[in-house]
């Protein structure tokens, strides 16, 4: 074919210049050292590297929210666990107590430590995050939760929020927990009752008393408080309700029998005799608070002479409490703990999948660095070799020999 | 005969001075574009009759033509039209795939930034630090927007620019092609045989030139005069009177100008999308590609403004007031009526605006509301498909079929027929995106109301606060108005659910506040306050609560939960970073930008694997028309060899002649 000479420059420049941008191109993937630098160089797997991108800015939106759930959990079961060695100390105490050796001295003094424990109890429930927050105050964390009042009890002004983090794409989990779960609501120990005594000769006391028929009791007289008394009759029990009618009658109540009435079902523990008489009112939570207050004034009672078994039910069923309350406690401080476990499961997921999704984008974006560097020296020589070409060719003329 | 073996010898050396003068001339343009090689054509002369034998008496030059393959000629300049569009396009859309991949990923860098802020809060609520973080990179992300949008507005106005620069050139080219014409009609007129090279070449480089703007088409009459049509057939150059290309304001949108071809007293619009060229390149960039990629970032900031705005609007702030907008309110009257233009012909004084219902319903196409005279018509200008939309006055009026997520409303004045009007959903969503929050204890992080399951509940049901639309109304209803809300739910019948709603001071007999039924599987919602009041709040009841009888049924009550410590309408407003809101609920906002990215990117790299083969294509037409037209110098410079040879061979038969003289005169003197 006749190749003008136009042409031949014009091609040799445009061979030249497409060489010398392909070794510029090259060059730039090789220096990013990425092979995606804008969507064009790969359209179809950009919006896949966006997705990977995405799903790891998750991930590390997780990993932030689990670090600080797992500081506020911490210091939660922290607390928990400063608690329960005081609550411990109270038990102590009580057993102690009990002795029927100790004077009144010894057991003023027992009670003054008891005291001295439930202060700390008390401060701790008033604990504060490192921000200065209360940590038992639900959502009013800037408000002090609990505050002891003048006759001893303990009012709670904080409310019950949950705060939830999300720490992955469907699990939000709770980051704290509110003081009214955390200090009041305690299982009643006997039950959805508490029991007091009238007159109390044999030492009989409630064991369990529940409601088994919410739907009978809903719609039975209010308020729920049911007075038992025994006699005349030797094993002759009735119970009334708060309006007066009789609930229940049997002439042969045998010891431990179950009691039901009104969707109730009460258990008592020893031998009644005629002319006891108690009655139950509905509660079914005691704060730690007034359990505490129970046992130091139990103990300040000092050495009791009178009405011994009354002294010894109480001192029964406020042991029970307080072991209620310890369970109460040990549990709240599992629940930080399952938490923890529970974000600790998560952060390694979420460090595998950060591993998936790293590779994901890596195979896609990242530059194989041989091959681009094979692919760039080509185009390197390519480019050397039609430079050299051309100014061999462009040498060749005939008017060099005229 | 001595006297014609000079003329012969005389004739063999203008010959060759012609020869070698169009050598030289070809020498001389080798570089000349659209330079055409010539060459002088030399005819024997006829030869005299002496008795029985014609004896030759020397040469003519009878032409000096230009090499010239029409063919290849004309596949070049088809050739270097596509070319143009191709390189054009490439270089806009490749400019559009680097903006889009630096600006585009500063948005979703923003974002992402944006929604750790929000997520910040939710850690730690109470934060004036995090929120005021929150703020600014509220502020950042808006600005990105607008950076983003800033880029858009440049880049058109740098391609009305080319249009209007491609557009003057075309006009001189025109003329002057014009007067090319004029000159070759009067050279035509002196009764020449021979051809104006030169001028042919001028003629066919303007032409060539042309066509890279452009696609042309030539016709030449028997004068030698050449029409030239550009586009699909519209004549640009008639014979001798040129035409020019003018920009004209697009209307109803001034910047997407149009192209008129303007002549004394003559101006018809061009069709722009059949141009061709780099000027319909220009065209279908500005038309198409940046439209539609700059209509879906407008959705996207629409989208994440509402969806924030919304979020924000159903939580408390850290003053127990229901959340402010962070960003601009897409509906703002100015945002409302920007999204109607309507073009200057016409002739009703219908002033309109459109609403928008749903973000995650809104499209990117544009669409035209025409009145037929009875009722107006929905088009959408992408697929075509139109809808009736009612007569005037009967409005809003909110398309159904489908449901594109907004409404055209009818302001004032009234609609003439045949009066239309352009809809743009999402126009100037990025460009008016701002961070409207003065003061970071604004942001509401607080959830106003909350449920709490009693614990004597015994199934699996529950009960959730769905929406909240006023969340301080919500507060007061149920603080304030009653003393608290109790809802209730048992099993009244085998698989069907009966539910209460009473203030918790009044609990039945006394009167309730809602009642309904659901069955096993689905759900109830109820409105507080129920209607005619208006809601506040909605709350879902599902899953089979069965209670333990009438008068122990499963108990919920719904409690104030506003406290300077919540941070749950933060926590469900940073999961919104998850949700899939835009295009039908199926796009995050990431996925939404990465999504508009990757066409652009699609289409940049398709225009360069198209602009390739068009290099491919327009370098084999070149070759072909430069193996037949162009210089080569080697050849030149063996002609000027040859040439030179017959120069020399001609003197000499003039010396040889001269000798015979000199002979004969020696021999008779």
């Amino acid at each position: 074919m006749r190749v003008s000479t136009t042409q031949f420059y014009q091609q040799s420049a445009l061979q030249m210049s497409n060489k010398t941008s392909d070794v510029n191109e090259q060059s730039a993937y090789l220096s990013s050292g990425k092979r995606v630098l804008t969507a064009k160089d790969d359209a179809v797997q950009y919006a896949a590297l966006a997705g990977f991108k995405g799903d790891l800015a998750n991930i590390e939106k997780y990993q932030r929210n689990i670090t600080m759930a797992e500081s506020q959990n911490s210091l939660q079961e922290v607390v928990f666990a400063d608690v329960e060695n005081l609550l411990d100390n109270i038990k102590q105490d009580m057993l102690l107590a009990n002795n029927g050796r100790m004077s009144n001295d010894d057991l003023q003094a027992l009670a003054n430590q008891m005291k001295n424990s439930f202060e700390q109890v008390l401060d701790l429930s008033n604990s504060q995050n490192e921000k200065g927050e209360y940590i038992f105050s639900g959502y009013q964390t800037e408000q002090k939760p609990f505050s002891q009042q003048v006759d001893g009890s303990v009012n709670y002004s904080g409310d019950t929020g949950v705060n939830e983090l999300q720490i992955a794409k469907n699990i939000n989990l709770a980051t704290n927990q509110h003081g009214d779960a955390a200090f009041l609501k305690v299982a009643n120990n006997i039950g959805d009752f508490s029991a007091s005594y009238t007159t109390n000769n044999s030492g009989v006391a409630v064991e369990s008393a529940n409601v088994s028929d919410r739907n009978t009791y809903n719609t039975s007289t209010i308020p729920h408080d049911y007075t038992f008394t025994f006699g005349p009759g030797s094993t002759e029990l009735n119970v009334v309700d708060s309006g007066g009618a009789n609930v229940y009658s049997t002439l042969a109540y045998v010891a431990g029998q179950n009691i039901a009435f009104d969707g109730v079902d009460v258990t008592l523990s020893g031998n009644p005799l005629p002319g006891d008489s108690f009655t139950i009112s509905e509660e079914e939570n005691i704060s730690i608070f007034s359990t505490m207050n129970d046992a130091i004034n139990w103990v300040e009672r000092g050495v009791v002479q009178t009405n011994q078994e009354q002294h010894q039910v109480d001192y029964n069923t406020l042991l029970d409490q307080v072991n209620s309350v310890m369970n109460h406690i040990s549990s709240q401080r599992a629940d930080s703990g399952i938490r923890l476990q529970v974000l600790e499961n998560q952060k390694s997921r979420h460090l595998d999948t950060e591993l998936n999704l790293t590779t994901g984008r890596s195979n896609i974006e990242d530059l194989d660095f041989s091959k681009a560097l094979a692919e760039f020296e080509q185009s390197k020589v390519a480019l050397q070799a039609s430079q050299q070409a051309f100014s061999k060719v462009q040498n060749l003329s005939l008017f060099n020999y005229i | 005969m001595t006297v014609s073996l000079y003329q012969t010898g005389v004739s063999g050396l203008l010959a060759a001075q012609q020869q070698l003068g169009t050598t030289g001339h070809n020498i001389s343009n080798v570089n000349t574009d659209g330079y055409t090689r010539q060459r002088a054509e030399q005819s024997a002369t006829e030869g005299l009759t002496t008795g029985p034998n014609y004896i030759g008496t020397g040469t003519y030059v009878d032409d000096i033509t230009r090499i010239y393959d029409q063919f290849s000629y004309k596949e070049q300049l088809t050739n270097k039209s596509n070319l143009g569009n191709a390189n054009a396009l490439h270089n806009r859309l490749t400019q559009l795939d680097q903006m889009m991949s630096t600006s585009g990923n500063a948005v979703v860098a923003s974002v992402d930034e944006f929604y750790k802020a929000l997520n910040g809060i939710a850690d730690d609520p109470n934060n004036a630090g995090l929120r005021s973080i929150f703020l600014t990179q509220a502020e950042s992300l808006s600005s990105d927007f607008q950076a983003l949008n800033d880029n858009f507005d440049k880049m058109k106005v740098s391609v009305n620019g080319e249009i209007e620069q491609v557009a003057q050139k075309i006009s001189e080219i025109s003329l002057e092609l014009a007067k090319i014409n004029e000159t070759i009609l009067q050279t035509q007129g002196l009764n020449q045989t021979g051809q104006p090279n030169d001028l042919l070449d001028k003629r066919d480089q303007l032409v060539s030139e042309l066509g890279e703007y452009t696609q042309v088409n030539t016709l030449v009459d028997q004068n030698g005069v050449m029409s030239v049509m550009i586009g699909q057939g519209t004549t640009l150059v008639a014979g001798i009177t040129p035409l020019t290309l003018e920009v004209k304001s697009g209307d109803p949108d001034p910047l997407k100008t149009q192209l008129a071809l303007v002549g004394a007293n003559s101006s018809v619009a061009i069709n722009t999308s059949t141009l061709g060229g780099s000027l319909g390149a220009n065209f279908e960039f500005r038309d198409e590609h940046l439209a539609q990629t700059r209509s879906e970032i407008d959705r996207l900031a629409m989208a994440i403004s509402s969806t924030i705005n919304d979020s924000q609007a159903s939580g408390l702030d850290l003053n127990a007031k229901q959340g402010a907008m962070i960003f601009t309110d897409i509906n703002t009257t100015a945002l409302q009526q920007g999204r109607v233009s309507a073009p200057s012909t016409n002739s009703g004084n219908l002033d309109a605006q459109v609403l928008i219902n749903d973000v995650s319903k809104i499209p990117t196409d544009e669409f035209e509301v025409r009145y037929d005279g009875v009722n107006y018509i929905m088009t959408n200008m992408t697929n075509g498909a139109s809808e009736t939309l009612g007569a005037p006055g009967t409005g809003p009026f909110t398309p159904s079929n489908p449901d594109y997520g907004f409404s055209f409303v009818e302001n004032s004045g009234t609609p003439s027929t045949d009066d239309s009007f352009v809809i743009k959903p999402s126009h100037n969503s990025a460009a008016m995106m701002n961070m409207t929050l003065a003061n970071g204890d604004a942001i509401a992080a607080s959830t106003a109301v909350e449920v709490t399951a009693s614990t004597h509940n015994v199934s699996d049901g529950q009960i959730d606060i769905s929406n909240v639309s006023d969340p301080e109304a919500a507060r007061i209803y149920n603080n304030v108005t009653n003393s608290g809300l109790t809802v209730d739910v048992f099993e009244s019948a085998p698989g069907t659910f009966s539910y209460r709603v009473y203030n918790s001071a009044t609990p039945p007999p006394a009167a309730t506040i809602a009642n309904g039924t659901y069955a096993s599987g689905t759900s109830a919602l109820v409105d507080l306050p129920p209607s005619p009041a208006t809601a506040a709040f909605q709350i879902k009841i599902s899953g089979d609560l069965v209670g333990s009888g009438t008068a122990a049924r499963e108990t919920f009550t719904i409690g104030d939960a506003f406290g300077v410590g919540n941070g749950n309408n933060v926590v469900a407003m940073a999961k919104t970073q998850e949700q899939g809101i835009t295009n039908g609920n199926k796009e995050t906002f990431s996925q939404s930008l990465a999504i508009s990215t990757s066409k652009v990117g699609s289409k940049a790299s398709n225009a360069n694997l198209v602009a390739d083969t068009a290099e491919a294509m327009f370098t084999q037409a070149f070759n072909r028309n430069q193996s037949t037209s162009g210089v080569n110098l080697d050849e030149e410079a063996a002609n000027l060899l040859k040439f030179q040879q017959a120069y020399q061979a001609a003197s000499q038969i003039i010396s040889t002649a001269n000798t015979i003289f000199d002979t004969i005169l020696s021999a008779v003197r």
